[in-house]
């Protein structure tokens, strides 16, 4: 059960991911300060999508809850650095572990509730959060709190921050779903019962991926809320990420690891189009959303796979006897 | 004194919140769909009576009998144009692996009927100005706004309404044969797809009366519809999945809980009160109060 989807050159794969980053890190030799802000909406929208498609699109785990974790993250952070005087990097780590650390009980709760249920659960736990942080006048109400310390830090800091952070989630989510976890959570996606059967721990497999989820989740989070640096609850615990989370893995690909990727770029593109805050955009978004799921519920990556057969980041699985090139054996993408 | 006087209005709110919660159990109860647009449908109602019907001069309660119709053909047109098209698989194999798609399609058009609101109603808060609004009524020294009453008696004539429409009408076995056993309702010569057309029109329009009853009882916004959907699963899951009675006296419990709250701990702290007791029940009850009984 080791053969890849091989369609292009493992080479030449190797050779764009490389180009790819290369072209990021080299950035401010031929961007200007427009693109890396253009660039790091892009890396922290790409890392948001990554790790909700990393609960939906391989864990079965369908959420409108991860705002719970950007809230998280981004107040530790702002506590941390702001009221504690940790100082910025030590509480931007912090954001990881704390985000991590609450999802296990979070996780644990809202794993009673099946699927759609799921879903709404975790938003609700997020509204908890969003009410009780705004009951505080410990983290300035519902008015926010600035975080000082994060303003004397460089741009391009930012930048490097976010752009590392995003290929290190990509290289998380492709070594995660090569090993050998990655092909029970695949099992669970498609089959829970038949993969318990089959001796997956399905209950503890799929938490460790909600608190890997979270804590990657968090790093977003305090990533932008050392940019901004600013937080407010009703903007941090606002169901819009979920609603980008989604739109972007759906749109992009969903269980693909470009998919978020492709998604983010489209997503940074209409915001620039359409305004950042206008309902018209979000009109949009919504309708894009619904149309790609009915018509192509496998997305603008699924679609590239299905046309061309090709793939920048194989992970799927396929059965011996159809990586061997038989037509009668049953294919699974 | 004040405490039974919070008790018995939380009840009599909890009318509105059981009926809120019935169109989501009957979605779910039917198709295994969590409808995420419902609160937003609600909303929707609410929006159609006090900006376009009320203003054309049509008096409230001849409104109010307009709106709920138009509502089952809004649910019933959104479940054949769009819902139904994520069920395919769903359809296909009885209880596929189908729970994303409809998910996401319902939860793309909430975003999209919120963010039309917004468009064209903007964001200034509504209400319904009707006599009831200001209105009280003072039994055995307790007073109670009659609004509240009217959301009681509603609601609970519309948990009776749907409990004999499905327990004794043809058209309510044929809905609950769907929900039972698929293949074996399409081998009797049900039509999976018109039964969920169905439902989700009547669905919505329980939506369409919670909608009035929520535009007399307080003001409302276009993001009201995500609190609407919250309290609408909150009721489904304090109830318990799958059951009519229990959904109802979910609503009770947690429009108790809410006004229990606000009176103790402030105002602020009503709304996170009842996600309290709801967490709570999670923890302590996952099966609800009433698991799967009545249909």
């Amino acid at each position: 059960m080791t053969a890849r989807a091989a369609a292009a050159p493992g080479r030449l794969r190797a050779a764009i991911a490389a180009a790819l980053v290369i072209l990021l890190v080299a950035c401010p030799a031929w961007g200007s300060d427009g693109t890396r802000a253009t660039l790091i909406v892009f890396a922290y929208h790409a890392g948001l999508a990554q790790m909700w498609n990393l609960l939906a699109g391989y864990a079965g785990l369908v959420t409108f809850g991860q705002q719970l974790f950007i809230g998280l993250g981004g107040y530790t952070l702002a506590v941390g650095a702001e009221r504690l005087g940790l100082g910025v990097w030590p509480s931007f780590a912090l954001a990881a572990v704390v985000a991590g650390g609450l999802a296990v009980p979070v996780g644990a709760l809202t794993f009673r509730l099946k699927g759609g249920y799921f879903a709404v659960g975790s938003w609700l736990v997020s509204e908890v959060f969003r009410l009780a942080v705004g009951n505080s006048a410990y983290l300035g109400h519902a008015s926010g709190m600035f975080i000082r310390p994060a303003r004397s830090v460089e741009p391009w800091t930012v930048y490097y921050l976010a752009v590392g952070l995003l290929v290190a989630m990509v290289a998380l989510v492709v070594v995660t779903l090569r090993s050998r976890a990655g092909l029970a959570l695949m099992a669970i996606r498609d089959a829970e019962d038949a993969a318990a059967g089959l001796g997956v721990h399905v209950w503890r497999l799929k938490l460790l991926v909600f608190v890997v989820s979270a804590a990657g989740t968090g790093l977003v989070a305090a990533l932008i809320t050392v940019q901004t640096p600013f937080i407010q609850p009703n903007a941090a615990f606002s169901i819009q990420w979920s609603a980008a989370a989604s739109f972007m893995a759906v749109v992009g690909g969903l269980g693909t690891v470009e998919g978020p990727l492709i998604g983010a770029a489209v997503y940074v593109v209409l915001q620039d189009q359409l305004g950042a805050t206008g309902e018209v955009h979000l009109i949009v978004l919504g309708a894009i959303s619904v149309i790609v799921m009915l018509v192509a519920p496998r997305g603008i990556a699924g679609l590239v796979r299905d046309r061309l057969g090709w793939t920048l980041f194989p992970v799927a699985r396929r059965p011996p006897q159809a990586a061997a090139g038989s037509t009668t054996g049953p294919r699974a993408a | 004194m004040q405490l039974v006087e919070t008790l018995i209005n939380g009840c009599l709110l909890g009318g509105l919140y059981g009926l809120i919660g019935l169109g989501l159990s009957i979605n779910f109860g039917t198709m295994r769909v969590v409808h995420l647009a419902h609160g937003d449908l609600i909303v929707l109602a609410a929006y159609f009576l006090v900006v376009v019907l009320v203003p054309a001069g049509i008096p409230p309660l001849a409104a109010a009998a307009i709106v709920v119709p138009v509502m089952f053909g809004v649910g019933f047109a959104l479940q054949h144009l769009i819902v139904q098209h994520s069920l395919g698989r769903q359809l296909d194999r009885a209880l596929g692996r189908g729970v994303l798609p409809p998910l996401i399609v319902t939860f793309g058009v909430s975003i999209v009927l919120q963010n039309v609101l917004l468009h064209y109603a903007t964001a200034d808060a509504r209400t319904l100005q009707s006599s009831l609004a200001s209105s009280g009524v003072t039994l055995g020294g307790v007073a109670i706004p009659t609004v509240r009453l009217v959301d009681f008696a509603v609601g609970l004539g519309s948990l009776g309404l749907l409990l004999l429409g499905l327990g004794r009408t043809a058209l309510g076995r044929a809905l609950r044969a769907t929900s039972d056993d698929l293949d074996t309702a399409r081998l009797v010569g049900i039509d999976p797809r018109r039964m969920y057309g169905v439902a989700a029109g009547i669905s919505a329009a329980t939506g369409g009366v919670a909608g009035v009853l929520l535009a007399a009882t307080s003001t409302f916004y276009p993001s009201t519809g995500s609190e609407v959907l919250l309290v609408a699963f909150e009721v489904v899951v304090v109830g318990g999945l799958g059951s009519l009675v229990g959904t109802f006296l979910g609503g009770l419990l947690l429009a108790s809980a809410q006004l229990l709250g606000a009176h103790f701990l402030g105002p602020s702290y009503g709304q996170l009160t009842a996600h309290a007791v709801v967490l709570a029940i999670l923890v302590f009850r996952p099966q609800g109060l009433l698991p799967r009984t009545a249909p």
